[in-house]
């Protein structure tokens, strides 16, 4: 879902580039705040493990593919949707500028559909599922699959505003596509959860920060 | 499993992974460019076959449409490292998971709630 350059007119990218700096300073605000140094090295696997895992695209039916975005997994790890705005902020800044995945000028939009949108979408769609389903793993795979298919649905809306993608049409192939895209995005957030809490039960725990 | 194998495990996962991925993954437009190909009639929404010319023709004709033509030459392009085949492939991935794993491990690090 990297948009690259020429789908977005540079005005326009620029209104999401604010926006984008917006939430990642807000995620900078998070970390100084709630990401104590003990949980760094965990950030940097995440980060690791997702970029990793966005190589691998996986085959779709109409000759098509899809990979996951991870938003959704660093947030519900990290107990915040700012840890996923950090984590993707980072990947797509790499992604972008060592390998050409995702435009430049349209990065800001890239962050905002799949940082922000990834990493609010699945972690309060995790925390509201849970409340629901009983089974975090079912939450988690639910949230992700979310994530995902409402970036998707927010990348057809700007890509309309561009002038690029025609809005029916554009919601229609976008949605069908990334609503079987999610599933990988569910699948994958479900069992990596469920490794990283056989693993290290107590980083789940999400204790309060105690100040001072 | 302790703090210290968790992470080398983490690590060694991704790694995996990014060996994995240049002989696994689906060459395939991803859906944001299998959406694109088909409004630009490059394909149809759910067929199989995609027509290069008129995928080549559609990339012209976005940027006619956005007038955005900001070009941007990255060193690895598309996960490749020259002309190295599959080997590049596997290096670049390798190379930017370990990057990734150090550029996140420094920034967070300035980033975090400094102990107490």
């Amino acid at each position: 879902m990297h948009i690259p350059d020429a789908f977005i007119p540079i005005g326009q990218s620029v209104i999401y580039w604010i926006i984008a700096l917006a939430f990642i300073i807000l995620s900078l605000r998070w970390a100084r705040k709630s990401m104590g140094e003990e949980r760094v090295p965990l950030v940097a696997v995440l980060a690791a493990g997702v970029f990793a895992i966005q190589a691998m695209n996986v085959p779709i039916p109409w000759g098509t593919s899809g990979h996951m975005v991870g938003a959704a997994l660093a947030a519900i790890v990290l107990g915040s949707p700012y840890a996923g705005v950090f984590v993707l902020t980072l990947v797509l800044l790499v992604q972008g500028v060592v390998f050409g995945d995702g435009g430049i000028t349209t990065m800001g939009a890239n962050i905002v559909n799949m940082g922000v949108v990834g990493g609010f979408v699945g972690y309060y769609g995790y925390a509201a599922l849970q409340g629901i389903v009983r089974s975090p793993y079912a939450a988690a795979f639910a949230a992700g699959w979310a994530s995902l298919f409402v970036s998707a649905i927010l990348c057809a809306g700007e890509l309309a505003v561009a002038g690029t993608f025609p809005l029916g049409f554009g919601l229609v192939s976008m949605g069908l596509y990334h609503a079987v895209i999610g599933v990988i995005e569910g699948g994958i957030t479900a069992v990596a959860l469920y490794l990283i809490s056989s693993a290290r039960p107590d980083i789940l725990e999400h204790p309060q920060v105690v100040s001072g | 499993m302790d703090r210290r194998a968790f992470i080398i495990a983490g690590i060694a996962a991704a790694l995996v992974i990014a060996v994995a991925a240049p002989f696994l993954a689906s060459g395939n437009p991803d859906g944001l460019e299998s959406a694109f190909f088909g409004i630009y009639g490059a394909k149809t929404l759910t067929g199989d076959e995609l027509d290069e010319d008129a995928a080549a023709l559609a990339e012209e004709q976005v940027v006619e449409k956005t007038g955005n033509a900001f070009a941007y030459e990255s060193p690895m392009p598309d996960y490749t490292l020259g002309d190295l085949g599959k080997p590049g492939e596997v290096a670049a991935v390798v190379l930017g998971t370990l990057v990734m794993f150090g550029l996140v491990y420094g920034v967070a690090r300035i980033a975090a709630r400094p102990g107490n």
